[in-house]
């Protein structure tokens, strides 16, 4: 009998929605394991930071500990000289690796889009850093750049130019932003590669037909093709670097002084060092949020302009 | 043959039990307990504790215990601290960093022990406030230390006798200079930097000035300007090197291989001293007691690797019968990582096999550690007051860096320190 109602209520439902075969739920089973991992790793951790940046909360004390202080923490996060350092060094860092990446990324992409001998492993070489490992990559920077025996000093003696590198707190950001650069250009100009051997051959017959000039080719038929590449590639980076922690983790652990102690650094130091999970999780929120504005202006931006061309 | 089709009910139904067969063994208090006592502790099982452990089953044959070691960093504290909350079977476990102990003990995740302690003579130590030996939480003994690690000075012998420099028995901050400057040569700096002069002078919970830092105090602003003008006249280790080289964890490295002569350290790095062929060397170490200041004669190293007790532990009999064991003749095989036991109960001998290695006359001058090791009685600086004591550590570090690197002057580092250090006295002393 209930078996009977059980079918009746099944048939019922897909009458109500003949989109949904009841056999197509199967398909959550096979997605399951994703969603799960989702759910207990990215959507329970998002919502736990929204909840936690309106609390006073370090972890050891357990959710009994936990002490909600409504908004305190974003009027002492206004006033916190540490946070807004660690804010201006992430707007230089950002400000200054994304655009060079992608500048110089573009033209190793153009460079390598030419017939050049040897060129499948050129590009091999470049993407490289994309892949390593980057306490492999820290290690090696590391020893590159020792301002005593690295390399990098020992050619840069010529020219009378001594950096401290990581051991100065002038030098530790710009060493760190020519990291990320090294690290990007590689997989800024494979993304440029796969773009530019999609660009409308025709026109470039055509342009050729009229005598254009390079530098008229570029500007009139390259550049606007690769623009929703330059879009990507710009709101990628700008999130990635604005998240940048695996090297100033390793390297340089924020120092010397403050002086590598970005927002993402920073947060860690709040939340894991001090154990201050509520105000870390209000910096992190506040952090999202200017990041967003950040990306969505960038994107406003470069497609006002893609529409525009 | 029909198919069988599944109803949204059933399909969520079997969603709902997939996820709680994954996530129900990582959770919930009680979830996996075992019959053996857990003990956590930061140092391989190999460097002591499984013998003592393997020891305490042998005298308590009721009794089973399992070690797990974590790494004693920022990760490696994270898993404990969530460990603990989060109810996995964990019965005693150490702590090492002051920080995390005062988070742990405020926070209840240690037991009271303070009747185990008032009740034995043996333990009655503890109850010490002038030297500390445990962790005491509003009047509850909540932390028992296991070690103790007294600071001295290593001299290289071999290159001490070539430039005629005297061991010294007793020495005063400035004779240290000095004798940095007379062992500086062409291929080794005299010293790798130069003792805490404030802790030296000042002595336990130095940071610290009723409710406001103490770095107002004079040798704070002292220690930073020695170690800066050391670094600067070449007779202390350049920082640039320290700071590119990560030299800070890797200090013996560079001890072996000559490129410092005086090395202030603790029993810890004595074991990268007894095997040449792991670590090769040619020469002998000998000791010198940590210098003085002003007449103050604190010692830099301290009480340690403090033992508690979960206090949802349902096997508390057994973990204190562990923890006594540990406290008061267990520890003996920790002498081979360096851990000199807080309650001594080790004879000379054993002292030096287990820290010394098999052959100690080849590597050390046995009567210079006889007499600073063994026979002097340093007064140990254990820090109990520990309001925002990471930040202030985060602060003195960062500044001192600043300074020694030379792009700040002691005085200008000071004041910022003294700015930081007050700032997380106040905050933290207003949180709940």
């Amino acid at each position: 009998m209930a078996t009977a109602a059980v079918a009746t209520a099944s048939r019922v439902r897909t009458e109500k929605a003949p989109g949904i075969k009841p056999r197509g739920w199967i398909g959550f089973l096979f997605i399951a394991p994703n969603l799960l991992g989702v759910i207990a790793f990215t959507l329970i951790p998002l919502i736990s930071v929204v909840v936690l940046a309106f609390t006073d909360w370090n972890l050891v004390s357990g959710l009994g500990g936990i002490t909600f202080n409504g908004i305190d923490n974003f009027v002492a996060i206004a006033r916190d000289p540490g946070f807004w350092h660690a804010i201006g060094l992430t707007l230089v860092y950002v400000v200054v690796s994304v655009p060079l990446t992608v500048v110089l990324g573009l033209a190793l992409g153009i460079a390598l889009n030419r017939p050049l001998p040897g060129r499948a492993v050129l590009r091999a070489i470049f993407f490289l850093p994309y892949i390593v490992n980057v306490v492999a990559i820290g290690m090696t920077w590391l020893m590159l750049m020792n301002p005593k025996a690295g390399l990098v000093n020992q050619v840069l003696d010529a020219f009378g130019i001594q950096p401290g590198w990581f051991a100065s707190s002038h030098w530790a950001l710009p060493a760190l932003i020519v990291m990320a650069i090294w690290g990007g250009v590689g997989y800024c100009s494979l993304i440029y590669l796969s773009a530019l051997q999609d660009a409308p051959r025709q026109l470039y017959e055509a342009a050729d037909i009229d005598g254009a000039s390079a530098w008229a080719k570029f500007r009139v038929i390259t550049w606007p093709s690769l623009l929703p590449t330059t879009i990507f590639l710009l709101v990628t980076l700008i999130i990635g670097a604005s998240q940048g922690f695996g090297l100033i983790a390793l390297i340089t652990a924020g120092g010397p002084g403050d002086s590598t102690t970005t927002i993402s650094y920073y947060m860690y130091q709040t939340g894991f060092q001090f154990y201050r999970f509520g105000y870390a999780s209000a910096i992190g929120l506040v952090t999202f949020v200017g990041v967003l504005v950040l990306t969505l202006l960038t994107w406003r931006a470069q497609r006002g302009r893609a529409l525009n061309e | 043959m029909r198919r069988k089709r599944f109803s949204r009910r059933e399909v969520l139904a079997g969603l709902g039990a997939a996820g709680a067969a994954a996530l129900v063994p990582g959770c919930g208090s009680g979830g996996g307990r075992s019959g053996a006592l857990q003990v956590w502790g930061g140092v391989p099982a190999a460097s002591g504790p499984g013998d003592v452990v393997k020891a305490f089953q042998a005298k308590f044959p009721q009794y089973a215990v399992d070690y797990t070691r974590f790494v004693n960093d920022d990760r490696g504290n994270l898993k404990l601290d969530t460990a603990l909350q989060g109810g996995v079977d964990i019965d005693v476990y150490f702590t090492y960093s002051q920080g995390a102990m005062a988070l742990r003990a405020g926070s209840g995740l240690a037991a009271d022990l303070t009747d185990r302690v008032t009740n034995d003579p043996e333990l009655k130590v503890f109850l010490d406030t002038e030297q500390p030996r445990s962790y005491i939480d509003n009047g509850k003994v909540k932390a028992l230390a296991t070690a103790r690690e007294p600071f001295f000075v290593l001299f290289n012998e071999k290159l001490r006798q070539q430039a005629g420099v005297e061991l010294p028995q007793a020495w005063t901050i400035d004779e240290f200079r000095s004798t940095a400057k007379r062992l500086t040569t062409d291929k080794t700096v005299g010293a790798y930097t130069v003792p805490d002069i404030a802790r030296i002078a000042l002595g336990p919970n130095y940071w610290y000035d009723g409710n406001r830092s103490n770095f107002g105090d004079p040798h704070f602003e002292q220690g930073f300007r020695v170690g800066r003008e050391m670094i600067a006249d070449g007779t202390a280790f350049p920082w640039t090197e320290v700071l590119a080289r990560h030299l800070d964890a890797y200090q013996q490295n560079s001890f072996l291989t000559e490129e410092f002569h005086l090395w202030s350290t603790a029993p810890f790095n004595l074991r990268y001293l007894y095997d040449a062929k792991k670590y090769p060397h040619d020469f002998k170490v000998s000791f010198a007691p940590s210098p003085t200041v002003d007449g103050k004669d604190w010692n830099g190293g301290s009480y340690s690797n403090f033992i508690m007790i979960n206090p949802k532990s349902p096997k508390f009999e057994a973990a204190w019968a562990f923890v006594k064991f540990w406290l008061t003749e267990g520890a003996t095989p920790m002498l081979k990582g360096g851990k000199l036991p807080a309650l001594g109960g080790v004879t000379d001998d054993q002292v030096i096999t287990g820290m010394l290695g098999k052959e100690p006359d080849k590597y050390f001058d046995m009567d210079s550690f006889r007499r600073v090791v063994l026979e002097a009685d340093p007064k140990l600086a254990t820090d109990t007051r520990l309001t925002g004591f990471p930040e202030i550590t985060l602060a003195v570090k960062q500044q001192r860096d600043l300074c020694w690197l030379g792009e700040k002057d002691p005085g200008v580092a000071i004041r910022e320190v003294r700015r930081l250090a007050d700032a997380a006295i106040a905050r933290n002393e207003r949180r709940p």
